[in-house]
């Protein structure tokens, strides 16, 4: 209704292109927004947690406590509940991938930042990759290559006619849908996400400047608005959350030897 | 042996198997429905790309009964 109203103004609605932004200086694809945000991100975790770890005491402070509480919470729910008994060695990639992408999104509600880098599309499948390639290599060291892809095609205790049917199912969920779907889940909620934004804090201050009723109504859009920053608050943790637990299931599916 | 007890993990892992079905709900579409519509092309019909997403959807449910179903 909002934006109906506002459409004969010649209201332009945001679209992708707003994700598209231009070097900050110079003139190369590499001094965008998101460039920087990721530089910004790796220094505000790697100050936290250095921070946080400089001075351990037996009596945390409340510093060390919070870095201890997010490190506690990928070891113990993420890495050992999913992993199993070798859940140490992956603890520290388990634990990078969730601060960076946590920190990576929550950019994309910070006053002044305000751009989830998640959202362009690159950065997401740089981290699927990574995950794609640890999970196989994991899985190849633990079993050896043939027995690996073996594992994978044939899965033991299934009727010979159904492998027909069932192999190749596994070959293209294991080596293409498997990080393309981690990587488009937390590209396109946190590009939905600040679409959603853009399209009520911009048409709100576009309300602003219409008619009389018009300015009536923005503090609608204004107030949904910041509803749905909360909202974009959990969906940001969330996905962080469950792009690390996938990772997670891969590595413990590719580490687990099926008889 | 520094196991974690069985029954914690194993309700753990149901629970977190949830999200990692969609990958193969997803990949037997493709393949069956995709092989289907192939042949769509090749001979000129229009009704085997149905049938194949139909046997992908089987098929791939199937596989997350095997996978996660059977214990």
């Amino acid at each position: 209704m909002i934006r109906l109203a506002t459409e004969g103004e010649g209201f332009k609605p945001p679209s992708a292109k707003d994700f598209v932004l231009p070097p900050i200086f110079g003139d190369n694809a590499f001094t965008t927004k998101p460039i920087f945000l990721v530089f910004l991100s790796v220094i505000l975790i790697s100050t936290f947690f250095i921070l946080a770890a400089r001075k351990a005491a037996v009596v945390p402070s409340k510093l060390q406590y919070a870095g201890e509480s997010v490190y506690g919470f990928v070891r113990d729910n993420l890495a050992k509940d999913v992993i199993g008994h070798e859940f140490m060695r992956f603890v520290p990639y388990l634990f990078t991938l969730f601060t960076f992408i946590l920190v990576n999104n929550i950019f994309g509600i910070v006053p002044m930042l305000q751009f989830p880098t998640m959202s362009r599309v690159s950065f997401p499948y740089v981290l699927a990759i990574i995950t794609f390639l640890v999970f196989h290599y994991v899985g190849v060291r633990k079993q050896g290559a043939f027995k690996y892809i073996r594992e994978i095609m044939f899965m033991p205790g299934v009727p010979k006619a159904a492998y027909i049917l069932i192999t190749p199912l596994e070959l293209l969920t294991f080596f293409l849908v498997r990080p393309l779907t981690l990587s488009l889940r937390l590209f396109a909620n946190m590009f939905a996400g600040h679409l959603l934004l853009l399209v009520f804090i911009l048409g709100g201050e576009h309300l602003l400047q219409g008619v009389i009723g018009l300015k009536l109504i923005s503090p609608f859009a204004f107030f949904i608005g910041i509803v749905l920053t909360f909202f974009e608050f959990m969906v940001q943790c969330l996905q962080a959350y469950i792009f690390t637990l996938l990772s997670a299931l891969y590595i413990a599916g590719a580490l687990a030897d099926e008889h | 042996m520094t196991e974690p007890p069985h029954e914690a993990r194993s309700s753990r892992g149901e629970e977190s198997a949830l999200w990692s079905i969609l990958g193969y709900l997803i990949s037997g579409q493709i393949v069956w429905g995709g092989i289907g519509w192939l042949i769509d092309r090749w001979l000129g019909t229009s009704f085997v790309v149905l049938i194949g997403l139909l046997v992908g959807m089987g098929s791939s449910i199937y596989l997350v009964w095997l996978r996660y179903g059977r214990r």
